[in-house]
């Protein structure tokens, strides 16, 4: 056996080997199936620090300064969508999440009306091995809250007027307004009050769409 | 004077050719092909691996031109489909590119393997039928050809048929088998540059 | 699953470019180590005489595509992050007509007429010259040509996914092609030695 091998040359060798490779080959499954693996502990960990929310008026920023490093995704359906959506957003449902092939080396914030449908999308995504997942703190509710349509502080201090003024400039910048004094009575007029989406002249255009620069091409 | 097998195996083809490479000593033979061809899946591998991309050539001329025209005729660039994926929203320099950056890198490894097998030196390769001059502008022809072919399939021979072969994409198997063919059928047309 | 390095944000596009020059290197250097920076070794495919291209080339692919399977098998690499052209049958197959056309008479193809240029050959500079007037020349003509240029997109398309085989199998069937071929080459080599 010893001898018969040996008097191989080595490209013959180099065939043999490859011949043995590719009958192995045969029973290779090497596509996955869509199998995900979680490691629970490090989920909780992740949940309990919270490191995965992205704040309301932190995204704001973002978009303000014009900042092309996240993706920003809405969960809901398209009526809510073409409604009203924060700029920059793409509208993905949870079902085409999995395949949607969302960039891995970016980051990624999800949200939906409240918190639920962005918490079970990142779970997904997570379970999918995604590592920049982040979910905007309260959804649009809160987006409404802080940014479009933020409460000022009454008799404010010196500080808090420093704040007002930020906020009243982040609320005109996104088509809202800040409110002032009485929250309640004003509650029922904000739904329709949404603004419309034209978006202020400042504000940077699809995060997803004039990003993509460089065709990956040969 | 048609080459021999022997002679088309030593690297410049001619047994009777006493020139050196360009630092005086002779040229060594080339590699086994079936061991180069593994040193090249095994890079094609890693690019897989670390990048998840194959390799390429041809986009990163693409990406040149796009450069070019982009800064000499920008709006003409910007308003052509082809061009302007390649230009993107400006927030990148157009030769920032992955492929561009490859190719270089091909440049010193070509010239690395030459230095130590003494296979540099200045030269036009070409059969005995054919004028030198000739030769440089079928060499020009040839070129201008395969960057129309390439970016119609979307690729040259290393992003298609080497890339696109080993991952099994099914038109990059098109347009290798295509190229074969198109080299086969035309060869015996273009023999006399070549015997 | 952590590779492809890249896709799972193990570094950003600045390194990549690194990356990119690194792979190069590898790239390059067994170009030119097969002997691919020589257009008379490359046309000799195509007259038979020499059948290194094909010995390179489909060693490189069934060492990359194992590599790749296997990995993919053990979970190591997502092949899903691989990226794949699209598939668009009519314009690769017309392109790789041309791509072949370009080949022979030319000489090289984009990647090998770099290394050529780095050894010091005059033609494969005169064809790296010819390339981008030919992708201008595409360029300027995509409007015209843009219907076909999409005619058959199918998307990405992969032959086990097209002949509705296992990934494995179509893999083995690689490798006996290969293997098969590689023994006809030296027949053919032998068959069609230059007189």
């Amino acid at each position: 056996m010893r001898h018969w091998m040996s008097s191989l040359t080595l490209n013959q060798k180099l065939a043999a080997l490859a011949f043995v490779l590719g009958v192995v080959a045969v029973f290779a499954k090497p596509t996955g199936g869509g199998a995900v693996t979680i490691d629970p502990n490090d989920l909780a960990r992740i949940v309990e620090t919270e490191v995965d929310h992205v704040d309301p008026l932190d995204l704001a920023d973002w978009i303000m300064a014009g900042r092309a490093d996240y993706r920003l995704v809405d969960l809901r359906d398209e009526k809510a969508f073409g409604e009203y959506h924060i700029p920059g957003a793409q509208r993905l449902l949870i079902t085409d999440l999995p395949d949607a092939g969302l960039p891995r080396n970016e980051k990624i914030v999800l949200y939906s009306d409240g918190g639920i449908h962005s918490a079970q999308a990142w779970f997904l995504l997570k379970a999918k091995g995604y590592t920049g997942v982040y979910m905007l703190l309260g959804g649009l509710d809160a987006w409404r809250d802080e940014v479009l349509f933020p409460t000022l502080a009454k008799n404010p201090t010196p500080y808090q007027q420093q704040r007002n003024e930020k906020l009243t400039a982040i609320a005109r910048h996104f088509g809202g307004q800040p409110r002032s004094g009485a929250a309640d009575t004003e509650a029922a007029p904000q739904i329709a009050a949404m603004p419309k989406l034209e978006l202020p002249a400042g504000v940077a255009a699809p995060a997803g769409a004039a990003k993509k620069k460089k065709k990956e091409g040969c | 004077m048609s080459p021999t097998a022997q002679t088309l195996n030593e690297p410049w083809g001619d047994g009777r050719d006493a020139t050196r490479a360009v630092d005086g000593a002779a040229p060594a033979p080339y590699m086994n092909p079936y061991l180069a061809g593994i040193g090249l899946g095994l890079v094609l591998l890693a690019a897989f691996v670390i990048m998840g991309r194959g390799l390429g050539a041809s986009g990163a001329v693409n990406a040149f031109v796009a450069w070019v025209v982009g800064s000499l005729a920008p709006a003409h660039a910007q308003s052509n489909a082809f061009l302007a994926e390649y230009l993107g929203d400006g927030t990148t320099h157009p030769l920032k590119a992955w492929l561009v950056f490859e190719v270089l890198g091909v440049f010193a490894g070509a010239l690395l393997s030459g230095l130590l097998a003494h296979r540099v030196r200045v030269s036009v390769e070409k059969g005995p039928r054919v004028s030198a001059g000739l030769r440089l502008a079928l060499a020009f022809t040839g070129g201008a050809t395969m960057a129309f072919g390439a970016a119609l399939a979307r690729g040259c021979t290393s992003g298609q048929a080497l890339t696109g072969g080993s991952m099994l994409n099914a038109g990059s198997w098109v347009t290798m088998l295509a190229i074969f063919g198109g080299a086969y059928a035309l060869a015996y047309f273009v023999k006399w540059q070549w015997r | 699953m952590n590779t492809p390095f890249y896709k799972y944000g193990a570094f950003g596009d600045e390194t990549s470019l690194v990356v990119a020059f690194v792979i190069g290197i590898g790239f390059g250097f067994f170009l030119e180590r097969a002997g691919f920076g020589s257009a008379r070794k490359l046309v000799s495919q195509f007259y038979l005489n020499d059948l290194a291209v094909f010995k390179v080339m489909f060693t490189a692919i069934v060492t990359a595509m194992l590599g790749a399977t296997y990995l993919a098998w053990m979970g190591v690499l997502d092949l899903s992050l691989v990226y794949l052209t699209p598939t668009v049958l009519w314009p690769q197959l017309v392109g790789g007509l041309v791509l072949g056309i370009g080949f022979v008479i030319g000489g090289y193809c984009p990647g090998t007429s770099v290394a050529s240029v780095a050894t010091g050959r005059l033609d494969g500079l005169a064809f790296v010259l010819g390339l981008p007037v030919g992708t201008l020349l595409f360029a300027e003509a995509f409007p015209w040509i843009r219907g076909f240029y999409e005619n058959g997109s199918v998307g990405v398309q992969t032959l086990p996914g097209v002949f509705d085989l296992p990934y494995g199998l179509v893999v083995f069937a690689v490798v006996l092609m290969a293997l098969g071929g590689f023994a006809g080459a030296s027949w053919i080599e032998k068959k069609f030695q230059p007189r």
